[in-house]
């Protein structure tokens, strides 16, 4: 494999990421909100939007390329993401991307972030893998089942259609008056909860395809909240449990899908992905689902794999980096450097 | 070209049912201002009509009719249209109801309602009887252009080609100054008027919703009514309601009225979405905002919602609650959650 050193930028949505890679080797991987760049103002600071990413996005770079321990001279070619995102925020990893594409006159490769998540267990993998693959991406912003025929060949199976899961964890977490992001502290909670205290409906059973829909698990979480406060059992036990029972929910509504999904497309091997994928609920309810079906069919195994480290499953741009060491492979860059434009709703495999 | 005021009232009946009879068309005087009619059952004719008038968009056209009784025959009157004929018609307030299919292709609305008016206008009650089905009641000018209140600044305003379509004039003079029909939709379970003529619509209106689907048919409705509004300078509507309330549903309504046929899903992790429609040739955009991460004033400006707004752009804000004190929006819509799927859309007009 090519190991040539590609600098990544992502400014997708709130975090200002700049990565180093070599191939699907990590050198560095870098996201604003999680350094100490602001130090002298203390503390938390607005992440929003474009503003911000402008304030952080030299110093994100350097600081990428000094923990990677790497000067300009040996960076072959620049990363960046051209979307799906918010566009205000696309616009400002572009033009950055472009100006430093110039001065150091790299070529420049544009990668979509959902392909970057679906990756993403790639890095630093020592495995052979072998296809075809099922990428599940799982995050505030996106559900998906990717098939992965071969990297670069993609077929979406299966989206959801309105919310997605990270977003509805978040929002009745939010309820639950446990702060932003709230979906890690239902996962904390959850572990002292009793999941099977209330029952969640599962969404979408009436429908063939692979398709999901959280909105209406919310609905039902608000009103089983609104229950619960009324009849004062919404306790510290009371709030474990609730959580513990909504969480398995919403997975359990991936992974039924999921189920249904393998039955009709045979696949060696599972890459999760996404902010959800740090989840070890989730992973254990996908594997548990896998024992079952590899119990039901003669194929070899289809195992499960995750990105080696929680930052790989957020927004960053290691993965960005992975997914154009790929592309520089195949000398797939942006001819006019000039012409590039956000794509704030690219999707993969559509 | 007939002047109604001198010539025998037998014969302009005769001359006018004769041309609705041939599929012409008819400039005629109502107690509002100058209609355009043609047999609304024959599908050449309503064609013609809608050359006429040119640029209609979807907008409906409704019907005249002598009385209810043959009202009945093209629409289902339920007991809210039942109480406004028998209270407002004759005269000048146009009912929306379900279509029973009956007329022409193109006089209905893409969501199968239809508009009937009986004109408080003794000749034309008299042509409607004898003529014994329904005429459209649109009005003469041609679309966007003023309203017609005498034949010279109908005439005025037309191009040569869409003169040459008319087969017949009856010229009653200059028209007193009334307001065109007020419009009042009975498909919708609580009345909602579309257009304030003499009888006022209130600055707030309350809708029931008895499915999603409902509330995506009350989302397009509103937006037809405002089509004018959005091609001129834009349309912001801030959606509030609380979690899982439908405020994406309706969303999804608004789009489909654009015929955008991407699937909208939730804005919340991204801030903004964006999808480029086409409706009847004219192009803009959709904004799907979710101010739900929204914390500080600081957040929202960065967001620069105010740069969106252009013609032909329409911005459904969700969660505008967040930001209220900084976003001004043209409609406002809280959606209430009544029991299962029925929802109160209370809807605040700027």
């Amino acid at each position: 494999m090519n190991k040539s050193l590609i600098l990544a930028i992502d400014t997708s949505c709130d975090d200002t990421a700049a990565a180093v890679t070599a191939g699907t080797k990590v050198l560095s991987n870098v996201i604003a909100s999680q350094t100490q760049l602001h130090a002298p103002y203390g503390g938390v600071f607005p992440t929003v939007a474009k503003q911000a990413h402008k304030e952080n996005i030299d110093q994100t770079i350097k600081l990428a390329l000094k923990r990677a321990e790497v000067d300009w001279n040996q960076i072959k070619a620049i990363a960046i993401t051209q979307g799906p995102g918010l566009a205000p925020a696309l616009e400002v990893g572009i033009a950055k991307a472009k100006e430093l594409a110039k001065e150091h006159d790299l070529p420049l490769i544009a990668v979509n972030h959902i392909e970057a998540h679906a990756l993403s267990p790639l890095a630093n993998s020592t495995t052979k893998h072998y296809f075809p693959a099922l990428a599940i991406v799982v995050s505030g912003g996106h559900t998906e089942f990717i098939k992965i025929t071969q990297i670069g060949e993609y077929e979406r199976l299966g989206y959801s259609i309105d919310d997605a899961a990270g977003e509805v964890l978040d929002k009745v977490g939010r309820m639950l008056n446990l702060g932003y992001p709230a979906g890690p502290v239902i996962e904390q909670f959850a572990k002292k909860g009793d999941q099977k205290k209330h029952s969640v409906p599962l969404p979408m059973t009436d429908r063939e395809d692979f398709n999901m829909s959280f909105s209406g698990l919310k609905t039902w979480a608000r009103n089983k909240l609104e229950q619960l406060e009324t009849q004062n059992t919404l306790d510290k036990q009371g709030a474990y449990d609730f959580s513990a029972s909504f969480q398995y929910g919403v997975f359990r509504h991936i992974c039924y899908k999921l189920n249904k999904l393998l039955k009709k497309h045979q696949v060696a091997e599972i890459w999760l992905g996404g902010g959800v994928a740090a989840n070890i609920q989730l992973r254990r309810m996908i594997r548990e689902t896998l024992k079952s079906y590899n119990n039901e069919t003669e194929q070899p195994k289809t195992k499960l794999f995750t990105p080696y480290s929680k930052r790989l499953c957020m927004d960053n741009a290691a993965m960005i980096g992975l997914v154009a060491g790929f592309k520089f492979q195949h000398q797939q860059l942006v001819r006019n450097i000039e012409n590039i434009e956000r794509q704030p709703r690219w999707e993969v495999g559509a | 070209m007939i002047n109604i005021t001198e010539t025998p009232e037998k014969e302009v009946v005769e001359a006018t049912i004769k041309v609705l009879s041939m599929g012409g068309l008819v400039i005629f005087p109502t107690e509002t201002v100058y209609g355009a009619g043609v047999d609304a059952t024959n599908p050449a004719a309503v064609d013609k009509l809608l050359a006429y008038k040119s640029r209609r968009e979807g907008k409906p056209l409704s019907i005249a009719v002598s009385n209810q009784e043959l009202a009945a025959k093209y629409v289902e009157i339920n007991e809210q249209a039942k109480n406004l004929y028998q209270r407002f018609l004759p005269g000048p307030v146009t009912v929306i109801s379900k279509g029973l299919g009956e007329v022409a292709r193109g006089v209905e609305s893409e969501f199968g309602t239809l508009g009937v008016r009986i004109p408080d206008h003794e000749l034309m009650l008299k042509i409607l009887e004898a003529f014994g089905r329904p005429v459209t009641a649109t009005s003469a000018n041609a679309s966007g252009k003023r309203r017609p209140y005498s034949i010279q600044n109908i005439m005025d305003n037309l191009s040569g080609k869409q003169r040459n379509l008319i087969d017949l004039v009856l010229d009653a003079g200059e028209l007193p100054k009334n307001e065109p029909s007020t419009v009042i939709d009975t498909t919708l379970s609580t009345p909602t008027t579309l257009r304030a003529g003499r009888v006022k619509a209130t600055q707030e209106d309350s809708l029931i919703s008895r499915s999603e689907e409902e509330t995506k048919k009350i989302a397009g409705t509103l937006m037809l009514k405002y089509w004018d509004e959005i091609k001129e300078k834009g349309l912001v509507i801030g959606l509030d309601g609380v979690l899982g309330a439908g405020k994406t549903i309706f969303t999804k309504g608004v789009a489909e009225f654009l015929q955008i046929s991407e699937t909208i899903t939730s804005p919340t992790y991204s801030y903004i979405e964006e999808y480029d429609y086409e409706r009847h040739r004219v192009k803009g955009r959709l904004y799907h905002i979710d101010l739900w991460k929204i914390e500080s004033e600081e957040e929202l400006e960065r967001l620069e919602i105010e740069k969106l707004i252009a013609p032909n752009n329409v911005i459904v804000i969700e969660w505008w609650d967040q930001g209220k004190e900084k976003l001004a929006t043209n409609l406002k819509i809280l959606i209430e959650e009544i029991e299962g799927q029925s929802r109160n859309l209370i809807i605040n007009h700027e």
